[in-house]
């Protein structure tokens, strides 16, 4: 592109949720790194709250779409057409919500009056919901990857796990076939790895009920990381800190449980992406993960 | 009817299944077929002409009856709703295998039993709770109804049970069929067993087992959309304070964190949702993740700017009162307007 035809950096909202600015920060870090790079410019929303996960759409239906209302209002006051997520569960929250809100006219008009009376903004319905991955594995968006992931990933062989709330309930969702989904696919390919394909990718990872039925999840969690092993996987991807979080985290009661040993490193989007566009130590902070990251950086170094 | 009209010549694979012999194989077909056939229309020919020992359940033919359960390419489907043109057309020879999540009888014939006990758990009647017989016809408005029209839609075809992550896991979970059936008694004005109804579903194997996978409401045929089912279950055994369970818990634990601080506090999620005994009995682990800086200190604890506005909209909710299942019903009206 001409240097004068350059638009500038494309701003947008950027919602981060709970996982990412606690546990596991090392993706809200990695994010921010790579955001520029990729010609986004995040909005940061310093008002808003959590999204309710699964659990207050369960337990408070009413207050789950008044704060999604909420968080999508400050987009909106931002001056932003589209919010950016970094989460599989945030997305589904927020866009399952956004479609109630922008196709009930009465259901919006009561839950603004709602954010009025505590002096919040209300929300018109001018803001798309957009996962980090859709962003980058399309497009424009794309361009700008295969830009950026320079130093590339020398041919790593790596698991896409795209868990569920990114691809289930399609009709909600609706950028992967839900059966036969391609954007990690092509952001793997853009960084120079190679994708490896195992049944489990679209499955889940067993993070919703980890704490309430931690045998039930870890009955779910070991199906992707068996068969990415099985498959010779350097590392797997995921564009869900949820997934990241059990993945990476319980993989050591996998071990445990089983008597086998997995070490398989876990990475999120941005994380694979910042390898692949050379990011500091100090933006990808591997440091924070349980499983250690060294021999995928050391064959990447090789 | 065949010989009249554009014909199709359909190629597709069928996992065969004999159990007198036990090994399972992927036989190819290959059919010429009317151009409107079903999948169903092609096995029917593939049984007609082929092989009449292929096995497979049908009925209706049209959506309704609910047997034609089986698999094409991993997904389940029923056979009797797949037209056939469009995936010859796109050059795919389509795998056609039966149902996971129950055994296999032959070929594609799965063994229905686990799910008719489960949905017997559900005690699948009304139960009005009279001593006797009322004189009169009790009538219901149609507004009565409307929360459980989606529920009410299903054929008990097993689709949504085919490809459920929890009962993939735990064979023992109710499942989505079940508690779907579970949502439309519950939700019935006609049923006077709610609350027993609510702690009978809130077991081990129950509501709180599902982990949220959508695979259910991806498969569903009928736009039953069970794992909304379930939320609306949830926020039902909440709202009567049917909350003991862990994943209740749990799921408490979230709004009372957005009503106090805006987000998660992550760290006392665990002993809120596991108990105290539990959370001991974790420590090593949880050791382990404080390493890693994966246990974030709760104090000071994470306050979103603004969070009083949070606060008053969680109190102005409570008292506009659309709590339970109500509040999760107001939603579908927009949410008819998606294409299933
Ligand atoms: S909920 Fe849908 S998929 Fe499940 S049994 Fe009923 S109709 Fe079939
Ligand atoms: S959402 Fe729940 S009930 Fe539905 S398929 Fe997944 S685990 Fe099963
Ligand atoms: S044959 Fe009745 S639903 Fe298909």
């Amino acid at each position: 592109m001409l240097a004068d035809q350059d638009p500038g950096p494309r701003r947008v909202a950027y919602y981060k949720g709970c996982l990412a600015s606690l546990s596991t920060k090392e993706l809200d870090i990695s994010t921010r790194a790579l955001a520029p790079k990729l010609g986004l410019e995040l909005a940061e929303l310093e008002s808003v709250t959590c999204c309710g996960a699964g659990d207050i759409h369960e337990a408070e239906p009413d207050y789950y779409l008044h704060l999604n209302a909420r968080i999508l209002a400050y987009a909106q006051a931002e001056g932003c057409d589209t919010l950016m997520t970094i989460c599989n569960v945030c997305t589904l929250n927020l866009r399952q919500a956004d479609f109630q809100l922008k196709n009930d006219e009465h259901l919006r008009s009561r839950i603004n009056e709602n954010l009025e009376t505590v002096g919040a903004p209300p929300y018109s319905g001018s803001v798309d919901v957009q996962h980090f991955l859709w962003m980058i594995a399309e497009g424009e968006g794309y361009e700008k990857l295969k830009e950026v992931a320079h130093r590339g990933l020398k041919g790593l062989k790596i698991a896409p796990f795209y868990g569920c709330q990114i691809l289930r309930p399609s009709k909600l969702l609706g950028v992967d076939d839900p059966d036969a989904p391609h954007t990690l696919e092509a952001v793997i390919d853009a960084c120079g790895g190679k994708a490896i394909d195992y049944p489990a990718k679209v499955k889940c990872c067993g993070f919703p009920i980890i704490q309430a039925r931690e045998d039930v999840a870890l009955g779910e969690l070991i199906q992707p990381i068996e068969q990415a092993m099985e498959r010779g996987a350097d590392a797997m991807v995921t564009p869900c800190p949820l997934c990241h979080l059990s993945l990476d985290a319980w993989q050591q009661k996998l071990e445990k449980q089983t008597g086998r040993t997995f070490d398989m490193p876990i990475m999120h989007l941005s994380q694979l992406v910042g390898v692949a566009a050379g990011l500091a130590d100090s933006e990808l902070k591997f440091k924070r993960h349980v499983v250690s990251m060294q021999p995928v950086l050391d064959k990447i170094e090789a | 009817m065949r010989g009249k009209g554009a014909e199709l010549q359909v190629k597709l694979r069928i996992q065969r299944f004999d159990p007198a012999v036990g090994d399972r194989r992927l036989v190819p077909y290959d059919v010429e077929v009317p151009e409107w056939a079903t999948l169903l229309d092609v096995l029917d020919i593939v049984k007609d002409t082929v092989d009449g020992s292929l096995s497979f359940r049908k009925s209706c033919r049209m959506m309704i009856c609910g047997s034609c359960g089986m698999r094409m390419d991993g997904r389940a489907i029923l056979a009797c709703r797949e037209r056939m043109k469009p995936i010859v057309n796109a050059g795919h020879v389509p795998t056609i295998s039966p149902m996971g999540n129950m055994p296999i009888i032959k070929d594609l014939v799965v063994d229905m039993g686990p799910f008719w006990q489960k949905i017997r758990q559900m005690k699948p009647w009304l139960d009005p709770g009279l001593a006797e017989s009322p004189e009169k016809e009790n009538l219901h408005s149609q507004a009565a109804m409307e929360p459980i029209q989606k529920e009410a839609l299903c054929v008990m075809c097993g689709c949504c049970v085919s490809e459920c992550n929890s009962m993939e896991s735990d064979p023992e979970f109710l499942g989505p069929a079940a508690l779907a059936k579970g949502f439309r008694l519950v939700g019935d004005p006609r049923d006077a067993k709610g609350i027993e109804r609510l702690e009978g579903y809130s077991g081990e194997h129950g509501i709180w087992d599902c982990t949220r996978c959508y695979f259910c409401n991806e498969r569903c045929p009928k736009g039953v959309d069970p794992r909304d089912a379930i939320a609306k279950l949830g926020a039902e055994a909440i709202g009567q304070g049917i909350d003991r369970d862990p994943g209740a818990r749990h799921a408490n634990w979230f709004v009372h964190s957005a009503k106090t601080t805006g987000w998660l506090r992550e760290t006392e999620l665990v002993p809120k949702t596991q108990g105290l005994v539990e959370t001991i009995k974790q420590t090593k682990f949880a050791l382990s993740l404080a390493r890693r800086g994966k246990v974030p200190t709760p104090f000071p604890p994470h306050v979103a700017k603004d969070v009083n506005e949070s606060r008053s909209l969680y109190d102005i909710v409570k008292k506009q009162g659309r709590s339970g299942a109500a509040g999760i019903v107001q939603g579908e009206k927009a949410l008819r307007k998606l294409e299933h």
